[in-house]
């Protein structure tokens, strides 16, 4: 057993008052890292000002606006979120889109393309693509920036009760200022944030719902001071100042009030300084692995890019150099203008060196789009689609928290598609963080038979003045207990369980909440806290017998069997991580306790083993009787620990750590935290998948070790090697022999780390060892790891590995863990948003990571790989014909193909089918990617995107270029063709062929994907046919010459196949003669030879599936 | 989930609106779809058809080729006198007769119309200064005269624009040619020798000449300042810019037929300069078929193809024989292979 887990009662019979005794009743949960303290830090918030110094202070003065505002000026209580007004939006809305580097090279190249020297183009049709881009952006913003403005006007408009010149007036919220005293009444919500100062309780307790702030639905409980509530009976003559600190993330707004019927306070961060404010942050932003690759390609086309201007730059310069003394003469060159003087000057020419400059850059302009600028947008537009569709798989709504998938970052899509390592959270991730209890040990004996009176027992209720109060939820009750508890205190066995429970219902941050039903004589009571296992605890103390009914900042009360019983409430120490336990202080009647138990700890502490060997959540129960002395020293300290103002929190939990000893076990507690449904079936798919799962759990290692099993994490032929050192040196011979143990054979082994190893391992040249053996090792264990540690382990395994790593948690605990990981899953659970907040996406089960990596992941991988190959040919392809036409034309730049069709080619003749085809296509169905997780390979090693695919794919692109362009060359070859027919027929040629290509590798054929392909074809031609047709363009009627003679039709048709033969024939001994596991896969598919797997990775994803057990 | 009825996740009386997904097949990406794959059998048949439909076609393209006649007479250095030969660019700028004969002897019977063409070599009508310098606009009405800007170093003469402007109609093509069989006059006919399209609505018919070749230097032909520019179709013809540097333009039809052993005069004008740039000129009288000049590159180019398609068919088709693959077959899965990795 674990001797910290220890719960007390103690007892002492005088007190200064003489009424009640004191004792303290502590209980501490040690297994969860749940914190089940509330966040708000009130050492900000004191009356008495003392430490903060006053340059960081703001002072406010209470109830008085004026003299508040009078010398600083803090800002009012209007929000704006939106960020552009009707005058800004245009100069901002640029700014803000110019921090593309992609638009910025837009820009550099329409800026260059001004220069007359340089106008290759004509401004519209250098100015186009920019423009184009830039409106559809701004459309955009201005639309979403509409809608927040909007909902600014709303939420600036509500009413506020405000106390102004004696009483409380209805009040704008735009127009409320830091000073002035609001009234708010129940459901109403917060306007700003707020120091308390009265509420309609008598002891200044206050419940406020967060779930606009974080999303929690729980009560959380808040209190005003002592001083201001006696006070703040009289507003007229209250006055007084606060001194705070300048706005941070600490303080509260925006929540609602619950369960109170009013509350007063006074205004100190209004608008933009709240919390809310404050804390609304945009998604994370994080680059996809697949961008950051693709940028090396981008650097080799680059060069290329600059390759192709020296040679159009140096072959000129040889071409002028040789003809330098002729240039005047040539009657398609003729340097000189004689139309203004006789002697003629240089038109346009400004020496040799200024012209090679000049033909290099208007290289740089004409060969612009072999940096494929487009695909960056392209790429946006993808994983838009990507993220509807993902969001609306419906195998991704969870039913019990009606939430969809939700895709909070816009640019990791692909990332799924490759992810190796998978840290996970315990608690709430693969279990529901849904509490039950299950079993207690009183006295080291284990009551855990309720399946006998599970039926006939039909809840706990009880009668209080009339009406009927039972618990909303039933807990089975061991029918033994049940019996022992009513027999009260006459046996030691019964006295103590009876203390069992009322610790149970005693020490804990529950609120109880009285709700009417459907009969009016009987009441439920809701148990609402913040804790799951505060409320599974509570719950199982009203089941016998121990029905918590109120609870206050100075009192509780308890309804014992139908007698109330009221206890004063001491002190209280929350929860906290480091100390793992809460105690509560109470002072009772002394007629209850009894120190002449016997000792129990060596079968309470079998039991607990026991217990956590079955996966059981376990607390300890203690108690202990505090004398006079103890009492008295205690709560000076105590006293002193609150009201400090500088480490308050620290020094509290001193103060608890001192009076937290010596407690006498009562008994123990286990709760059973329930697997998530499908989370084995999900764990042994991504491990087949060949995701190495790393679980990290604060919990103990029995537990740990049993909840690895029945998630299958664990398997009954896997080697355990456990590593539990105390230090250092202990640590790393473990691991250098776990190391050494393993290089000798391949079985499949896990690694279970404690949290204490881990501190020697963090931040050590352990660190290497541990990755080693971990990357040997097929499944891996953290247990009791601090919330801090999480982010540390993958870390760990981040900074060692290539590879991708993906953390999924639901707390806040795991925000860190979340963050630091390449991708980062939030669920959006029991726990509150705060790792979701944090997310990359969100989602509601632990088993939609399965069709989450296996299949979308795989997808959007394939997709988007393929997609930016694909852009990078379909441009380089339109840049060769365009180069090697430089080769025939004196090495000038003249492009046969119109300027317009240059830039619409990227724009509306090709663009389209990429896009869909990089949102719709599948290269396997849902059902083969699920039922062969090893499918998921092809993303791991990254077989969808890698450097040769890209020679391989330029090399293609050379030869499709060369047949596209010179075909027609020759075939045309000392003929009456002008230059405008040649250019239709290259333009024409280049996106058939182009669009064919694209057609040749897609994968599944629906009607939308036939659109975009031949609707491609038709919108170029009609566009081509659209640009002929206009008279002041030399190439006027050009496209209806030139098509109207079968030499175009014979040359198109010698085109595509030439150009396509290669690739048909590579592509078909390749995918035949060395198949991928895809190809094969698709094959089976299609052809049906796949033995369907009695497969249960199919099953848990069926929608209406019963729960297990 | 507690034993017996009343959970949490009851819904306590609020109806929460489902966020549950729509259904559609098109959400679900599960629209109705095709999905081919190359198996052999398709390959080789594509493979087959392709040769079979390109081998015909090359030799149909060859024949069509091979049946018209083409007579090439390159003139440019033979029609300067040998005393000149040393500096034909002088010769070539000097004033005074530069009339010169040719005999041209067809080989071939030539079946009306037979095409009469000048070709150029290496004369870049295609240089970017040269495709820039002019002024669609004002070659289509007489509002946009002074439009000009455009058109530099042709742009206007003495402050007066120039009507065609521009360095592509300033050189045009000059040269003259007669053509003579047994001292009888083959007429030449110049009319439809440019696209229709051009004449109708490209070229002004209110359109005239102005200040044309009125300042020094000259570049080429002039132009009767009484025609509008719809009906000077040698311009229209010349301002096709030419796609490659070696081109031919249509200067005229003989509309007779022309007999094996036949002995063309020609009197030609050797106006026209490119000896400053040693371009080539030559003249050429052909015929046409339905595909065009006489060029085999296309012919060769169909037959191959499909040749390779053939011989590819024949090889995949042997391949596929000696080593076949079980198609879908889940053993050659690489994790089925090499079983644990």
């Amino acid at each position: 057993m674990d001797s910290r887990n220890s719960i007390d009662h103690h007892h002492h019979n005088d007190s200064i008052s003489g009424v009640s005794s004191r004792w303290s009743l502590s209980s501490k949960d040690p297994p969860s890292e749940k914190s089940l303290s509330a966040i708000w830090d009130r050492s900000m918030l004191s009356m008495s000002q003392k430490e903060i110094k006053d340059e960081d202070a703001r002072l406010v003065y209470i109830n008085d606006a004026e003299r508040t505002n009078e010398r600083f000026d803090f800002t009012g209580n209007s929000i704006k979120t939106a960020k552009y007004s009707v005058f800004t939006f245009l100069p901002r809305n640029l700014f803000e889109q110019f921090h593309r580097v992609a638009y910025v090279y837009f820009l550099v190249i329409a800026v260059l393309n001004q220069l007359p020297q340089l106008a290759v183009f004509g401004r519209g049709a250098s100015i186009m693509p920019l423009a184009f881009v830039l409106l559809v952006s701004a459309i955009k913003d201005a639309y979403e920036d509409f809608r927040r403005h909007r909902s600014d006007r709303v939420e600036n408009n509500r009413l506020a009760l405000v106390f102004e010149e004696g009483r409380f007036r209805e009040k704008q919220w735009k127009y409320i200022r830091v000073g002035e005293v609001v009234k708010v009444v129940s459901n109403q919500t917060l306007p700003c944030d707020m120091v308390l100062l009265a509420t309609s309780d008598p002891t200044g307790v206050v419940y406020v719902q967060t779930t606009n702030l974080d999303g929690e639905s729980n009560l959380k409980t808040r209190y005003a001071k002592q001083e201001t509530l006696q006070k703040a009976a009289d507003l007229e003559t209250f006055n007084g100042f606060i001194k705070c600190e300048k706005p941070n993330r600490n303080i509260y707004g925006g929540c609602e009030l619950k369960n109170t019927e009013w509350a007063l306070g006074v205004v100190v961060y209004a608008g933009g300084e709240t919390k809310a404010m404050l804390n609304n942050s945009g998604a994370p932003s994080k680059r996809s692995r697949l961008e950051t690759r693709m940028n090396l390609e981008i650097i080799l086309l680059s060069l290329f890019l600059i390759a192709l201007c020296t040679t159009a730059a140096a072959t000129a310069a040889v071409w002028l150099r040789r003809h330098r003394d002729d240039l005047d003469t040539i009657l398609f060159y003729r340097r000189k203008d004689y139309s203004e003087r006789p002697g003629g000057k240089n038109h346009n020419y400004y020496g040799w060196g200024w012209e090679i400059f000049f033909t290099f850059f208007m290289a740089v302009i004409v060969y612009q789009i072999m940096i494929p600028i487009s695909l960056y947008i392209s790429m946006e537009l993808v994983r838009i689609g990507q993220a509807y569709f993902m969001t609306r798989d419906d195998q991704m709504y969870d039913e019990s928290s009606n939430s969809s998938f939700q895709c909070r970052a816009l640019n990791i899509n692909e990332d799924l598609g490759q992810i190796k390592y998978l840290f996970s959270d315990k608690t709430g991730t693969l279990t529901d963080n849904k509490m039950e209890f299950q079993s207690a040990c009183i006295g080291g004996v284990d009551y855990s038979d309720w399946k006998s009176a599970d039926s006939e027992h039909g809840g706990y209720s009880i009668e209080v003045d009339g009406n009927i109060l039972k618990p909303k939820m039933r807990v089975r009750v061991d029918p033994e207990l049940l019996e022992l508890t009513k027999d009260g205190y006459a046996t030691k066995e019964a006295k103590r369980a009876n203390e069992f429970f009322l610790s149970l219902a005693a020490c804990n941050t529950i609120v109880p909440i009285v709700t009417n039903t459907s009969d009016p004589n009987v009441k439920l009571v809701d148990y609402q806290g913040e804790s799951p296992d505060e409320q599974a605890l509570v719950y199982a103390a009203a089941a016998y017998g121990f029905l918590l009914i109120e609870r206050t900042s100075g009192h509780i009360v308890i309804n014992v069997r139908g007698e109330m019983q009221r206890y004063n409430v001491l002190g209280l120490h929350e929860f906290d991580s480091d100390r793992k336990r809460m105690s509560v202080i109470l002072g009772c009647p002394d007629t209850v306790m009894d120190e002449s138990y016997g000792d129990v700890i060596e079968e309470t502490k079998k039991q607990l083993h026991a217990y956590s060997s079955d996966g059981l959540r376990t607390l300890v129960v203690g108690m202990r009787k505090l004398n006079d002395s103890e009492f008295e020293q205690w709560h000076s300290s105590f006293e002193a620990a609150s009201t400090a103002l500088i480490g308050r929190a620290g020094l509290l939990r001193k103060v608890a750590g001192n009076i937290e000893t010596n407690l006498r076990i009562v008994g123990a507690t286990a709760i059973e935290d329930k697997l998530q449904r499908g989370v084995p079936e999900a764990i042994e798919s991504l491990r087949i998948a060949g995701i190495k799962v790393w679980v990290l759990t604060g919990d103990k290692q029995e537990t740990a070790i049993s909840i690895g099993f029945s998630s299958r994490l664990l398997t009954r032929n896997m080697r355990q090697i456990v590593i539990n050192s105390n230090s250092l040196d202990s640590c790393r011979r473990s691991l250098e022999e776990a190391n050494a143990s393993i290089e000798s054979n391949d079985e499949s082994v896990a690694l279970i780390i404690d949290g204490t190893s881990l501190i020697y391992v963090l931040d050590s040249d352990l660190e290497d060892v541990l990755f080693q053996v971990a990357c040997k090792c097929s499944a891996i264990l953290c247990c009791r790891v601090a919330p801090f540690q999480k982010a540390g382990i993958v870390a760990l395994v981040k900074n060692r590995t290539s590879d991708m790593t993906l953390a999924i948690g639901d707390g806040a605990n795991d925000v860190s863990m979340i963050q630091m990981a390449d991708v980062g899953v939030g669920i959006s659970g029991q726990e509150g948003r705060q790792a979701v907040m944090a997310s990359d996406f969100a989602m509601g089960q632990f088993r939609f990571l399965v069709p989450l990596l296996l299949v979308h992941g795989h997808w959007n991988y394939q997709r988007m790989g393929y997609m930016i190959l694909y852009n990078f040919y379909r441009n380089a392809v339109f840049v060769l014909i365009l180069f090697w036409y430089v080769l025939f034309t004196c090495y000038t730049l003249t492009t046969a193909i119109t300027e317009w069709s240059s830039v619409l080619y990227s724009v509306i003749y090709t663009s389209v089918p990429t896009i869909i085809i990089g949102i719709l296509d599948k290269d396997l169905g849902r059902r083969t990617l699920l039922n062969h997780p090893q499918l998921y390979g092809v993303g791991q090693r990254g077989e969808g995107y890698s450097t040769t695919l890209f020679w391989y794919m330029m090399f293609d692109t050379i030869w499709q270029s060369a047949a596209i362009f010179f075909i027609p060359l020759f075939a045309y070859w000392g003929s009456t063709i002008d230059t405008s027919s040649l250019g239709d027929l290259w333009t024409i040629a280049a996106v058939v062929v182009v669009n064919l290509h694209l057609a040749m590798d897609i994968i599944r054929w629906n009607w939308i994907t036939h659109a975009a392909i031949w609707g491609s074809i038709v919108a170029a031609c009609i566009c081509v046919i659209v640009i002929d047709v206009i008279p002041t363009l030399p190439g006027y009627w050009a496209i209806f010459e030139v098509t109207s003679t079968w030499m175009f039709w014979f040359c198109l048709l010698a085109i595509v196949v030439t150009s396509l033969l290669p690739r048909f024939a590579i592509k078909y001994l390749g995918e035949y003669y060395r198949p991928s596991d895809v190809r094969i896969a698709r094959e089976a598919e299609k052809l049906g030879t796949f033995i369907e797997p009695q497969g249960t990775e199919i099953e848990m994803n069926q929608i209406g599936d019963p729960p297990r057990r | 989930m507690s034993s017996g009825g009343g959970g949490s996740s009851e819904p306590s009386g609020v109806k929460k609106t489902s966020k549950r997904p729509k259904y559609s097949r098109f959400t679900q990406q599960e629209l109705p779809a095709c999905k081919p794959i190359l198996t052999p059998s398709w390959v080789i048949l594509t493979f087959l058809v392709a040769g079979v439909v390109f081998i015909p076609l090359g030799v149909i393209c060859l024949f069509a080729s091979q049946g018209v006649v083409e007579i090439v007479d390159r003139y440019d250095t033979d029609c300067v006198p040998e005393s000149s030969r040393a500096n034909k660019v002088a010769y070539i700028q000097s004033e005074g007769n530069k009339m010169c004969n040719r005999t041209i002897t067809v080989t071939k019977t030539m079946k009306h119309p037979i095409y009469v063409y000048y070709q150029l070599e290496n004369y870049y009508q295609n240089h970017r200064r040269y495709v820039k310098s002019r002024n669609d606009a004002q070659l289509r009405s007489p509002r946009e005269e002074n439009d000009v800007q455009t058109c530099a170093p042709e742009d206007n003469v003495a402050g007066h624009p120039i009507v065609p402007c521009g360095l592509v109609a300033w050189s045009l093509f000059n040269d003259t040619y007669q053509f003579s069989r047994n001292s009888e006059k083959l007429p030449v006919n110049k009319k439809d020798i440019s696209w229709k399209s051009d004449r109708d609505s490209k070229f002004g018919k209110n359109v005239y000449p102005k200040n044309f070749q009125s300042g020094a230097p000259i570049g080429g032909g002039t132009l009767d300042p009484k025609k509008p520019l719809s009906e000077q179709e040698d311009l229209i013809v010349w301002m096709r810019t030419a796609a490659l540097p070696i081109f031919r333009k249509l200067y005229g039809k003989i509309e007779t037929d022309l007999n094996a052993g036949d002995t063309i005069m020609v009197l030609l004008e050797n106006n026209y300069n490119t000896y400053s740039f040693n371009g080539e000129k030559k003249l050429v009288l052909s015929t046409t078929s339905w595909l065009g000049g006489r060029n085999d590159f296309l012919g060769v180019a169909y037959l191959t193809v499909g040749s390779i398609c053939l011989f590819l068919a024949v090889t995949f088709s042997v391949l596929y024989l000696v080593k076949p693959r079980q198609l879908g077959d889940p053993s050659y899965l690489s994790w089925n292979r090499s079983p644990g990795g």
